[in-house]
């Protein structure tokens, strides 16, 4: 604790701290004094609990690096001599800051073991370059920004987001925090989009790893490419780690016989996963794919992708706000959203793109025709749905056997109860 | 050549490889796009590197794009003519295109080049079997064994063109390299698949839904699973309308008089239950969800279930009756029964 003389200003402001602890503002005002005033622990520790209260508070984060900064940072020998002479280095082993008899480093260590780890002061300690190509910041999308799709929001709000933002809680109910989220479903509907979010809602950093990230032709290359990239999440944690397209690395091991280098990919995989059960809060990993059947089941045991959450083709609140987005910014004339909504069941976000694209088309093909624009109608967009077939039917058709099949653990329960309320079962 | 040019060649090799290897890795993990899209750039750098022509052959073979595959497999064996690989692609491509005499030129001339390697008497069995020459795919399928006999691919191969020949010798020969395939690789849907396709060319109907249930297990997504399923049920339509047949004779017989009626339909509907039961004994739990699946796949074997479960309520509605003569109604929709099935089957066979 700090030897200063008592400070008014501050006194107050701890007791009105005390009296409302979760005043995330009240609580950053006064680490910015203590951090103001010398106190760099006590405002470590204000800055420790802001960030309990409100996971990455960018203000909390930002005064938590500049305390840990200043911590960190050599005392000139001028503004703070050393009480006692430093220590001796060990025998072998590094060089230990300076004890000083102010300062108790024991405490200060306790008091930030839990909060985020700082992002690497210079390029060279980021590591690998491949592994930082993967690396990007928190996204800036909310789930709020995922147009429709209550359903889907409302689950991951339930079965991840919510025991994330309340780990108290969750332990209390004996939930885990390990473990990964799934998400699966036909191609185009969204779910990288949602992983996006989650991590925007998680206030976490996001990297998204696809396959070519981490296949190198050198044997155990792929291997190492995958462990570094958890590695760096783990350092810039709070993080969400993204494995697009996750059947392509974590694919059945039976359906590898001849591929040893993939295999121990999958392997490599396994571990990661694992470990994340263990010591590496704060990241969260999420996998995307089209053919969840494909994944090896031992990705899917509690402690890896124990979650799963089927993201279909959006609803009509969802198809909406897609053809909005889609027609806003071309020239159109009298577009009846409804209809179009209607006429459009089963198609995914990029069927809908697509959709639109060919009507845009179609449109501009009669307005060089005749030297005037002519703006997009309706019509245009009926006639387009005529010609673009949703891409998902071949998916449904596959997910119906896995449905019939694949079910007997009443892992694909929620694709079924789909099928069936659609006759597709 | 000097240090700094051997270097650099040393290093566009390396460059090569790499791009042949990644292709081959997106092939293996079903990414054919990427595969394909990896391989034609390390050919604008090399045109001619005979492992990245192999590698785009394949990765066109995988996607079932012939034409294509074959013009790269040409490449490969004109930049390395006495790599196995590229005559074996070609051997391929060729036999999938149906120019079966020069596939079977090329399968041959890639056991010539390496007469130990299995790959290149699997490749030469194929191309064997597609051109019709079973016995002699077969040979070379027990050679493929006795070269890899731990590896399970050899046996399903050796079970696959055995089981294409129609004498019940070769029958056996191939459920029992069915069999070693499952012990060696007891996930492998294929083996199990086609194990249960052996099982209803036997007319062991029941043993073959469970071998089908099993195979749907390990590999859900295969579509011909619910097919096959489909299948074996359009089989035990047949053995339940004989029986149908057979039983109605009866009622008739002893449609005179009303206990004589009763009595007939009783024992009708007690031999059905049991003979069900006999057949379905054995099946898991999970059996009546794809058995229910695969009806309704097919309409037309929609409606010959249902036919038969309204025959099936004939003869209790005759057990409370004791009118004996309804029973004809059941002759009447057996007679279109057959008929539906003889249609059906016309229709699929000119599709």
């Amino acid at each position: 604790m700090s030897t200063d003389a008592p400070d008014p200003l501050l006194t107050s402001l701890l007791a009105a701290v005390d009296a409302a602890p979760d005043d995330v503002p009240l609580r950053l005002h006064v680490a910015e004094l203590l951090l103001a005033r010398g106190r760099g622990a006590e405002a470590l520790q204000h800055c420790s609990r802001a960030l309990t209260a409100a996971p990455g508070d960018p203000p909390a984060r930002g005064l938590l690096r500049r305390g840990t900064a200043a911590l960190a940072a050599p005392q000139s020998p001028q503004s703070r001599p050393p009480a006692v002479p430093p220590a001796a280095p060990a025998a072998g082993g590094t060089e230990r800051p300076p004890a000083r008899p102010d300062f108790d480093w024991r405490q200060a260590e306790e008091d930030v073991a839990d909060v985020p780890q700082l992002e690497p002061a210079f390029v060279e300690e980021a590591g690998d370059p491949v592994v930082e190509d993967v690396l990007h910041a928190a996204p800036t999308v909310r789930l709020a920004d995922v147009g429709g799709m209550e359903q889907v929001k409302q689950r991951l709000e339930l079965s991840f987001l919510g025991p994330m933002r309340n780990p108290e809680m969750a332990k209390a109910f004996g939930k885990g925090l390990a473990g990964g989220l799934l998400l699966y479903g036909p191609p185009g509907c969204g779910k990288t989009f949602l992983a996006r979010a989650v991590a925007g809602e998680l206030g976490a950093g996001f990297s998204e790893v696809g396959i070519s990230d981490v296949l190198d032709m050198w044997m155990g290359r792929s291997e190492r490419n995958l462990a570094e990239i958890f590695r760096v999440a783990r350092r810039k944690a709070p993080h969400v780690l993204f494995l697009d397209e996750i059947d392509a690395l974590g694919q059945k091991r039976s359906h590898l016989t001849h591929s040893a280098g993939l295999r121990n990919v999958v392997n490599q995989l396994l571990t990661e996963m694992d470990s994340l059960s263990g010591k590496n809060d704060g990241v969260f990993v999420l996998g995307a794919t089209n053919h969840p059947w494909d994944i090896d089941s031992a990705l899917r045991r509690p402690g890896r992708f124990d979650r799963m959450l089927l993201v279909l083709p959006p609803d009509e609140p969802a198809r909406e706000a897609i053809l909005r987005h889609n027609l806003h910014k071309r020239p159109i004339e009298g577009i009846d959203l409804g209809k179009l909504v209607k006429a459009t069941d089963g198609y995914s976000g990029a069927d809908l793109a697509h959709l639109c694209d060919t009507a845009a088309e179609r449109a501009l093909a009669d307005s060089v025709r005749t030297g005037r624009v002519r703006p997009l109608t309706t019509k245009d967009v009926l006639t387009a749905a005529r010609e673009v077939q949703p891409s998902t039917g071949p998916w449904f058709a596959t997910a119906r056997n896995v449905a019939l099949f694949g079910n007997s653990d009443g892992s694909y329960d929620e694709l079924a109860a789909y099928l069936k309320k659609n006759r597709k079962l | 050549m000097s240090e700094e040019a051997g270097g650099r060649e040393h290093a566009h090799l390396d460059e090569v490889g790499e791009a042949a290897r990644r292709a081959e890795h997106l092939r293996a993990v079903g990414r054919l796009d990427d595969a394909e899209r990896v391989a034609r750039a390390g050919l604008t750098a090399d045109p001619d590197d005979p492992r990245l022509l192999g590698a785009l052959s394949a990765v066109l073979l995988n996607a079932q794009r012939h034409e294509e595959g074959l013009a790269a497999a040409d490449a490969a064996v004109a930049a390395l003519p006495d790599g196995e690989r590229g005559h074996r692609l070609r051997a391929l491509h060729l036999s999938m295109l149906g120019r079966h005499e020069e596939a079977v030129q090329a399968g041959y001339r890639c056991v010539t080049l390496l007469p130990e390697e299995p790959a290149a008497a699997t490749g030469y069995a194929r191309t064997l079997q597609r051109a019709g020459r079973l016995g002699d795919a077969l040979r070379v399928a027990q050679r493929v064994v006795e070269l890899a006999p731990d590896a399970a691919d050899s046996h399903l191969l050796l079970a696959d063109i055995a089981s294409d020949m129609p004498d019940p010798r070769s029958r056996a020969v191939a459920r029992r390299a069915y069999e070693q395939t499952l012990r060696l690789d007891p996930e492998n849907a294929a083996a199990r698949h086609d194990l249960a396709v052996l099982d209803a060319v036997g007319h062991r109907p029941a043993r073959a839904l469970r071998g089908l249930i099993e195979a749907g297990r390990m590999d859900p997504a295969e579509p011909t699973t619910i097919r096959t399923v489909a299948a074996v049920l359009w089989q035990l339509s047949w053995r339940l309308r004989i029986w149908l047949l057979v039983a109605t004779i009866g009622q008739i017989a002893a449609a005179q008089t009303v206990t004589g009626s009763r009595i007939a339909a009783a024992v009708v509907l007690a031999a059905s239950a049991g003979l069900g039961l006999l057949t379905l004994r054995d099946l898991p739990r999970q059996a009546l969800p794809v058995v229910r699946g695969a009806i309704r796949t097919d309409r037309a074997l929609t409606a010959t279930y249902l036919a038969l479960a309204y025959c099936v309520l004939v003869y209790v509605l005759i057990l409370v009756s004791g009118f004996g003569f309804m029973a004809v109604t059941v002759w009447v929709v057996l007679i279109g029964l057959g008929w539906l099935a003889l249609i059906i089957r016309i229709f699929r066979r000119r599709r």
